[in-house]
């Protein structure tokens, strides 16, 4: 069943699609099929809560007509509506503006190599076993509402779901690209919310997810989630100041992510990015280097394809606090002269620094003293500055050992300034996150309280 | 308002007595209630960018929810056609919450569970909230995009710094049935118009970017000249301040929040708490609040349905129960949580209108609509003169709110110091951060200028829904204030 997720029909619809708008008169033609089943079961306090299965498909029509763009996606896979939409399609996209910059990807460019969609090991077989009483079965054993309690608190809820889900996707132009990606994926998340015995209440959440049941950790969650609750107990305003910034690796993309989005050519051709201009200049310490490992097989986020057919490749994105790479699909290539990349980071890595096989335990004792971000609440950061300001959760720590929860404590600066302070990244990054970011430390940061 | 039923039975290609046939096979199991929701919405956009609409165009979605409720349980499942083989491929996916076989030898499964009260409510048409004087389904695209190039060319023209602009105009149209085991039968077509402007400003070297954007249930008669006038007017206002600002000193101080957009801190840092299902589960911070004082007197909050042409707006919820205004807090008092049907059976009070859902593949749940909270009796400005050294808000934005603890923390677009009773230094790039029942308590002051913000709020609460928010002038005592 695994290449059957999209049937034969429905890839032939794609094609047919293509074909038809073709003919209506566009001059190129990219569509991709998309379809999607998940089941769901969520449970209350151990108990079960809501069951839900979903089936999506969808059609999405990207069209060139006489040197016009624009783009269409329908969910209803009815071959005979399929003419009128097109028509609707072709029309507004001939009233629009012409725009020299819109083509599709070269052919030298695209993907070759995902013919089948599991090339990448991402699919398990083990799928097509799930019934409603596993699913049902799986979900209620990681449960341990009423197993546990503590003297200082009391258990309100265990509020989680279990899901699993299966995407298929399949990518074709005009211009003979053929491009398929299936992927699984088995989830749990749970949230737990305990009460002390001033009333005050404390919610933690934690999840695991992977593209193999096998590998999923669920009964691990219910547990780690609660841990981390307890955790939280009784926090204390700290003190303002400058001091040493370690972030756990469960939110370290909090730092990351603009950065990526700063790369990005929409960004730089909007004038709207702290790092303009930064392309083969070292702007970060030595310390960093972040790779795309965007085609290893069996793990999440891997791709071979962008979505406009365009082959992935690992490689460096920023190299020793060198930028490498800016993100830039067709259309920005045409409108900044900007040689053509990859739309977007597909699998971001953080690499060690200053050396391999640290965790948050020995970089916590690196630091010495300082705040443990565990959580981010709210905040922003402006991409044409790189100033930001969030409000964190998560402890004050001295001598390597954690003191006590924080609360109300935002931290506040600037991106080049706060990595030109790295002190380390470790090696622990959660594999089930599709950006893989460690712990990371930062020297000389400003929080307020 | 398409007030035919009919029209949506031929549109969804079913019968009444195919509804009916569809909710005995979601209750064959044994669950005690079921509702069908089918939903056919067509979205559009063009997209100005470089000075021209270049980009566009449209989406499709077409389909039926069918929900089935054992006691508090929901079994939740969906087709994208409604031929009879995929409804009741779906009927009898939902109904399995019911089903003791497919749960059997599951500890914990509550099927033996004494079914909830549900409410009954009344027939269609419940009000005429949004009535869409022209679809934008008919409209040509030819007749939207001057609009675009109208906003383009007057943003440029009134500020020599503008060096990018990005226009978009949205639309959405969906047509919606609904039919449940009482045998009500709802329908309407909900329309959605949005213009979103984003404009990059220079100035030696230096860039501020800013947006703006409007968002009204109505059709196509929206662009007026009116609206194009005020969304270029606001696109440039304040952006001298803009350049000029700078982080403050942080610290603990006094906040005034401006009217209007400021009405996303009530939303986040309350509404949410507010909301019946955290409530039932125990883990909002107002679930043993009820009927008790949670502010000051004087202090009166509102979720509300029945704003005309408002983005929140609704005539029926997504349950099919009427639109209404519900008063959340009542001069101080704790007075109602914002209720679906499940959680107003677990409470045993009529549900409020707030079951909402992003779309036929989510089952509904309590959410939102137009939050904010009613005017009281002081003149903004003397709020202002009141505070000898705060800060004074204007635009917020990327607000979170953790619903156990209350703890808020909120991004300051735009503010200003204050200073002895004046407005001095503009301020940027700083958090607010608080507690939510500690926020309302703290409130000293509330201004006669109540205003709702006709922005593109959209609350993500599991599932995206249209909602608006707002609020008077008003001062807190103290919030922690990030800065320098």
């Amino acid at each position: 069943m695994g290449n059957e997720i999209l049937t034969r029909e429905e890839r032939d619809l794609a094609l047919k699609c293509m074909e038809l708008a073709l003919a209506k008169g566009a001059e190129k033609v990219r569509v991709t099929a998309y379809k999607s089943i998940m089941d769901l079961v969520g449970t209350l306090n151990g108990e079960v809560d809501k069951v839900t299965h979903c089936l999506d498909r969808s059609l999405s029509v990207s069209l060139f007509v006489d040197g016009r763009y624009g783009t269409f996606s329908t969910n209803r896979f009815e071959e005979k509506g399929l003419d009128a939409f097109l028509d609707q399609a072709v029309s507004l996209t001939r009233m629009l503006a012409p725009d020299p910059c819109r083509d599709l990807p070269d052919p030298e460019r695209t993907a070759k190599d995902a013919v089948t969609g599991t090339e990448l090991n991402l699919y398990d077989d083990y799928y097509e076993r799930m019934t409603p009483e596993l699913r049902l079965r799986l979900a209620l054993d990681a449960s341990i509402f009423g197993k546990r309690n503590g003297e200082r608190w009391t258990l309100v809820s265990e509020e989680a779901e279990y899901s699993d889900s299966v995407f298929d996707t399949f990518l074709v132009d005009s211009q003979g690209l053929r491009c398929r990606h299936i992927e699984t994926a088995f989830e749990y998340g749970v949230e737990m919310t305990i009460i002390d015995r001033k009333g005050n209440k404390y919610s933690k959440y934690w999840w695991d997810g992977t593209p193999m049941l096998k590998d999923l950790d669920i009964n691990a969650c219910c547990p780690k989630a609660l841990d981390l609750a307890v955790e939280m107990l009784d926090p204390k305003r700290h003190r303002n100041g400058r001091t040493n910034l370690v972030i756990d690796t469960e939110c370290a993309s909090k730092v990351v992510s603009p950065l990526l989005r700063a790369l990005n050519a929409y960004a730089i051709q909007q004038n709207n990015s702290f790092l303009m201009d930064s392309a083969g200049k070292q702007v970060f310490p030595e310390g960093l280097t972040i790779l795309d490992c965007c085609r290893n097989p069996g793990e999440t986020g891997s791709r071979y394809f962008d979505t406009e057919g365009v082959a992935t490749r690992p490689m460096p994105i920023i190299d020793k606090g060198t930028v490498c790479q800016y993100f830039v699909n067709t259309y920005m290539a045409g409108k900044t002269g900007l040689a053509p990349t990859i739309e977007d980071a597909i699998r971001p890595k953080v690499l060690p620094w200053p050396r391999k096989g640290l965790g948050r335990k020995e970089i916590l004792e690196l630091c010495g003293e300082g705040i443990l971000v565990t959580g981010f609440n709210g905040g922003n950061s402006n991409s044409a500055t790189g100033n930001f300001s969030y409000g964190i959760e998560g402890f004050a720590f001295k001598d390597g050992r954690i003191t006590h929860p924080i609360r109300d404590m935002v931290v506040t600066g600037n991106f080049l300034d706060l990595w030109s302070h790295l002190i380390a990244c470790g090696d622990d990054a959660r594999v089930c996150l599709s950006k893989l970011v460690p712990t990371l430390a930062f020297s000389q940061v400003d929080f307020s309280a | 308002m398409i007030n035919d039923k009919s029209f949506y039975l031929d549109l969804f290609s079913v019968t009444e007595n195919d509804l009916q046939q569809l909710l005995e096979e979601s209750l064959r199991s044994g669950g005690d209630y079921a509702d069908l929701y089918f939903e056919n919405t067509s979205c559009s956009d063009l997209l100005l960018r470089d000075g021209e609409v270049s980009s566009g165009g449209f989406n499709i979605d077409f389909g039926v929810g069918i929900r089935v409720l054992k006691g508090e349980k929901t079994g939740y499942a969906y087709a994208e056609s409604t031929d009879r083989a995929s409804m009741l491929s779906a009927a009898r996916a939902a109904a399995l919450i019911a089903d003791r076989n497919a749960s059997a030898g599951c500890v914990g499964t509550r099927a033996d569970e004494a079914s909830v009260p549900k409410y009954k409510g009344r027939p269609n048409p419940a009000a005429d909230r949004y009535p869409m004087l022209q679809d934008w389904r008919t409209c040509e695209t030819s007749r939207l995009v001057p609009f675009l190039d109208r906003l383009h060319k007057d943003i440029c023209a009134r500020d020599a710094r503008v060096i990018k602009v990005i226009a978009m105009l949205s639309s959405q149209v969906t047509d919606l049935l609904m039919y449940n085991s009482f045998g009500e039968l709802k329908y309407e077509t909900r329309p959605l118009g949005s213009v979103s402007i984003s404009v990059v400003f220079q100035q030696d070297g230096q860039v501020e970017t800013k947006s703006v954007s409007r968002s009204f249930r109505a059709g196509v008669e929206m662009l007026s000249d009116g609206l194009a006038e005020e969304l270029a007017a606001k696109a440039v206002q304040g952006i001298d301040d803009r350049f000029a600002a700078r982080r403050p000193k942080g610290g603990k101080m006094p906040v005034v929040m401006g009217a209007g957009a400021s009405g996303i801190l009530l939303h986040e840092a309350m509404g949410h708490a507010f909301e019946a299902d955290f409530n039932r589960k125990g883990q909002s911070v107002f679930s043993d609040k009820m009927g008790r004082r949670i502010c000051p007197e004087g202090i009166t909050i509102v979720d509300d349905a029945t704003i005309h042409g408002n983005r929140g707006a609704l005539n029926f919820d997504d349950e099919g129960v009427p639109g209404q205004r519900t008063v959340l807090v009542e001069d101080g008092i704790l007075a109602s949580y914002m209720h679906d049907r499940i959680s107003a059976g677990y409470y045993d009070v009529k549900p409020t209108g707030n079951g909402r859902r992003e779309s036929f593949r989510y089952n509904p749940i309590p959410r939102m609509r137009a939050t904010y909270m009613e005017g009281g009796q002081a003149d903004p400005k003397d709020i202002i003169a009141s505070v000898r050294k705060g800060i004074y808000v204007d635009q917020f934005s990327n607000g979170q709110v953790k619903i156990g603890e209350g703890d808020f923390t909120f991004f300051v677009q735009s503010g200003f110091l204050i200073e002895n009773g004046r407005l001095t230094a503009p301020v940027k790039d700083i958090n607010v951060i608080g507690n939510g029942p500690e926020a309302l308590a703290d409130i000293v002051a509330v201004g006669n200028d109540p205003t709702v913000d006709d922005g593109t709020w959209t609350c993500g609460k599991e599932q995206s829904v249209p909602v608006s928010c707002g609020i008077p002038t008003v001062l807190i005592k103290k919030l922690t204030v990030g800065g320098e």
